[in-house]
């Protein structure tokens, strides 16, 4: 799991390349990932990285990253080089002061490390004042005003400030490891080529011992080791200086062959303060970058909903297919009767017995000779005989809630050879006094409007 | 010959035009796209609704035109009249015969997926009196020899129950009363239960359909909840930006980012319910604007608060519970040698800090003046009474969306007063949920962790609240 993958990863889920099933697929021939959802995100983004375009988002970004650092990395380490060159230069009249060069490799690192374990415990906020504080930062903000498009499509990428800290943090390290080196490097050169007479000097009263007793105890880490590397009493007090006056003390000249033995204790205290615990500094960097990697990942957006897509069954209960649409005849029927005669020469009932039928023909007051009931539990021959029957003008009851079904439009055309007029008559229930509602007669109308029939009229 | 080599059972939902099948199978099947109206015929081809898993067909459920001619098909069957064992035979030969004859299209429609092995859903409407005509049709489908059970819809205000129950004990070993506009899970499952028992090797399949379907709605909550986790998360930690170019903003300038900056959030809401609607499958849904506005109740409007939100007072209790938590923290930390005093600052922090910010959404700064690009920025939320009112609302929405019928077609209607907070929020969620608003509020970065919990606490409230209107 890198930044690379997990750029990559952002790229997809911004624009999925998948579909709901095929995660689910992938989901399936990845079982053992199910319990591990950051693994199984990676796994997914390794298997369509290739449908994101060339060069991909991580590969970009990644390239930026080891640009930047490269070049800020050399910067960084010539600066070190050139401030041990500084700290160390020796015209031969005057000693070097080791307690600069001790302040630069040892209490410099101890401080900047300290702020950078308060930094490590704050990533999670947006604004670290502790990360906006590092040089990495400010030089890598002077080098982004260079004009690049790389650099224009990474402002464009919205990285969480977690990971954007610990990114920053890892960055730090390695510039601040690389000065180191370039301090190491410069004093063993120095060491090498030149003759360099080391003393100490300092405006506080400390006595040679309290100086001993305090090196003594920054050599701690390599003093069983390296005991050479850890000034004598001796040493120290030979190679106390005071610039007062113009000439060195005469203690200083009988033993100017041992001033030199202090790059013992210099390389070693930068070698572990500045280069060995900046490295364990490094690694501790790298590792919480990898968290926040991991823990960014499954904040990403559509991260959650991928990785339910993977391990969720997908139940479905609808239909595939998409249903044609019904549009409704909006032609209203034109043969309509609003009144009723006082007589017919026949009434009929769709599905509605004699008995009905009488009553009904009473409620309206209609005279009519002859009652029959048709369709519903009437057989087709019983119809038949029926229409053979049939003459003049029928009042034909049908039950209004009911739909009109084929079965009666059947009818009605086989009717309409045989009278002169026929009126449809929907009619509500017993239980509200034959009342129909105007929707359910709307539906008749529809239907009969189909039928384009002459001798067909509709009651409303 | 009928077809019975498809292993999952098959239900054929049938009846008379208009009584309610489509109504039925939206219903059942969780699809608002089936069209459903009063006009007879708008079903002219069956139409399978399978439920599946990982493309696993369970059971599938058939939506059937209605009989036209049920006389003349059974007046066909009659004329070859067999004995029992060769009924199926004659339907059968009815469907062979008759495939191509466009008098007889519904019926072969309906007809087919019986042959092949679906077990009958014969729908009545109760509302409507019963009557002979449908003797025929009940008679046609006895012929076919398939397990059948009958639904009566109960979706009028008359009811002749009674009489259609005598009626299709007749013709049917089950009968049922269903009301596909009220459905819940609870009903959705018990139906299922039903027609598991029209075979006996239907038992255990409808049985692990029961499962699969119990698991779908917890999907469907932990969807929901999900979605409702990123809006307050989003919404909280929101922040917009504008520029200006003058030396100072004007008023105008900051109208104009605080109206942008509610725009975005109502934005993210509308989005929200959107995709909630999805999840509950009710893309159809027929939602006016100012529904989603709550009928006009603005997210941002008084009324909403006073609805959703806490009130002043509710908010200081929970700023100060909260704060005297932090504060027992600290005299925790020192073994009491603080005097409690962590506790006591803590709370007064919390209840002063929640009284001056009920009102005012987010401070309007005036950012990047020495460097010359001025601009406005609006956020991160600091109104503590925000996502109570947002949770509220859209946890209500998702209950209104979760029991809404897919057979209904109306428009939703929105009934709600703030009794509703009492049904979803209690001291306990409200001192833990307080904890997350805070953490949103701080613009730190949240993890997957914090929003995992929170989100459990919004799964739990939603389920609650949906369990609750079931009963």
């Amino acid at each position: 799991m890198d930044l690379k993958s997990y750029l990559n990863l952002f790229a997809l889920l911004e624009n999925p390349p998948t579909t709901h099933e095929e995660n689910r697929a992938f989901g399936l021939s990845h079982q053992a990932l199910k319990q591990k959802p950051v693994k199984a995100l990676m796994a997914w983004e390794d298997s369509y990285v290739s449908t994101l375009p060339q060069p991909s988002l991580g590969e970009r970004f990644s390239s930026y990253l080891y640009g930047t650092t490269l070049i800020l990395g050399v910067l960084a380490f010539i600066l070190g080089v050139l401030s041990g060159l500084a700290l160390l230069s020796y015209s031969g009249h005057e000693p070097v002061n080791v307690i600069y060069f001790i302040a630069m490799v040892v209490f410099f690192p101890l401080l900047t490390m300290f702020l950078t374990l308060i930094a490590m415990m704050r990533t999670k906020r947006n604004r670290s004042l502790l990360v906006h504080i590092s040089p990495a930062f400010w030089m890598e903000k002077i080098f982004s005003l260079l004009p690049n498009q790389t650099q224009k499509d990474i402002k464009e990428l919205k990285i969480n400030p977690l990971l954007l800290n610990w990114i920053m943090i890892k960055r730090s390290q390695i510039l601040a490891l690389l000065f180191s080196l370039g301090l190491f490097i410069a004093l063993i050169s120095i060491v090498v080529t030149k003759d360099i007479a080391f003393a100490w000097s300092t405006t506080l009263h400390i006595t040679p011992e309290a100086f001993h007793a305090f090196l003594n105890t920054l050599a701690l880490p390599w003093r069983e080791l390296f005991p050479d590397a850890v000034p004598s009493i001796e040493l120290i007090k030979h190679s106390q200086y005071f610039r007062l006056g113009d000439s060195l003390s005469k203690t200083m000249i009988d033993n100017a062959s041992e001033l030199g033995e202090w790059w013992k204790f210099l390389a070693c205290a930068t070698f572990f303060y500045a280069i060995f615990l900046r490295f364990l500094l490094f690694l501790l960097a790298n590792f919480g970058l990898n968290r926040a990697i991991e823990k960014s990942t499954l904040t990403l957006p559509g991260a959650t909903k991928l990785l339910r897509e993977m391990n969720e069954p997908i139940i479905r209960t609808h239909a595939n297919n998409e249903e044609s649409v019904f549009v409704p005849s909006k032609e209203n029927y034109e043969q309509l009767v609003h009144t009723l005669d006082a007589s017919y020469d026949m009434v009929q009932g769709w599905a509605i017995g004699k008995e009905n039928l009488v009553v009904l023909n009473d409620s309206m007051q209609i005279i009519t000779p002859e009652f029959f009931e048709v369709g519903g539990s009437k057989s087709l021959e019983e119809d038949n005989e029926i229409l053979a029957k049939s003459h003049g003008e029928v009042l034909f009851f049908v039950k209004g809630w009911e739909p009109p079904t084929m079965d009666f439009i059947d009818y009605i055309k086989e009717l309409s050879l045989k009278v002169d007029k026929i009126i449809v008559v929907p009619v509500g229930t017993a239980k509200n006094n034959y009342k129909i509602d105007t929707s359910a007669v709307d539906v008749w109308d529809r239907k009969l409007s189909q039928l384009h029939e002459p001798k067909v009229w509709l009651k409303r | 010959m009928s077809n019975h080599t498809h292993s999952h059972p098959k239900f054929a939902v049938v009846g008379h035009p208009n009584k309610g099948k489509s109504s039925i199978v939206s219903a059942l099947s969780m699809d608002d796209s089936v069209q459903i109206s009063d006009t007879p015929g708008t079903t002219t081809k069956k139409r399978s609704f399978p439920l599946s898993v990982d493309g696993k067909i369970v059971y599938e459920l058939f939506d059937t035109p209605g009989f036209q001619r049920a006389r003349r098909v059974l007046a066909w069957l009659e004329a070859h009249e067999v004995s029992a064992d060769k009924k199926q035979e004659v339907v059968q030969a009815f469907i062979d015969t008759h495939k191509e004859d466009e008098r007889f299209r519904d019926e072969i429609e309906l007809l087919e997926p019986i042959m092949n092995g679906a077990g009958i859903i014969y729908v009545v409407d109760a509302s409507k009196p019963y009557g002979k005509e449908y003797e025929a049709e009940m008679e046609v489908l006895r012929w076919t020899g398939q397990p059948s059970m009958a639904l009566i819809n109960k979706i009028g205000e008359s009811d002749y129950s009674k009489e259609w129950k005598k009626a299709l004990e007749q013709y049917f070993k089950m009968v049922r009363t269903f009301n596909p506009m009220q459905v819940d899970k609870a009903q959705h499952i018990s139906i299922l239960e039903s027609m598991a028992q029209l075979k006996e090797e239907w038992i255990a399949p409808v049985k692990s359909s029961i499962k699969l379907l119990e698991s779908y709605y917890d999907q469907m909550i932990d969807k929901s909840a999900y979605l409702i986790t990123r809006l307050v998360y989003e919404s909280l930690t929101f922040v917009d930006k504008l520029k200006f170019n003058t030396e100072e903003a004007s008023e105008e300038d900051r109208k104009k980012i605080e109206k942008n900056y509610k725009e975005k959030l109502r934005g993210f809401e509308k989005r929200t319910q959107e995709k909630i609607e999805h999840i509950w499958n009710h893309d159809h849904l027929e939602i006016e604007e100012n529904i989603l506005t709550f009928d006009g109740m603005d997210l941002f409007s008084e009324e909403t608060a006073s609805i959703f939100g806490l009130t002043r007072k509710e908010m200081m209790i929970t700023g100060i519970t909260s704060g005297a938590v932090t504060g027992a923290g600290i005299d925790l930390l020192f073994a009491g040698h603080t005097l409690l005093l962590g506790g006591a600052i803590g709370a007064v922090v919390g209840g002063v800090g929640a009284y001056f910010g009920f009102d005012e959404l987010s401070e309007i700064k005036v950012l990047g003046q020495n460097l010359g690009k001025r601009f406005l920025q609006m956020g991160p939320m600091e109104n503590r009474n925000f996502p109570y009112i947002l949770l509220g609302r859209n946890l209500y929405y998702t209950s209104v969306i979760s029991h809404k019928s897919h057979a209904k077609r109306e428009m939703i209607h929105i009934n709600m007063d703030s009794t509703f907070k009492d049904k979803w929020l209690d001291d306990d969620l409200k001192k833990s949920l307080e904890k997350y608003h805070k953490l949103f509020r701080s613009g730190k970065e949240v993890d997957a962790e914090a929003l995992k919990a929170y989100e459990a606490l919004i799964k739990e409230t939603l389920k609650k609240l949906i369990d609750s209107q079931e009963k």
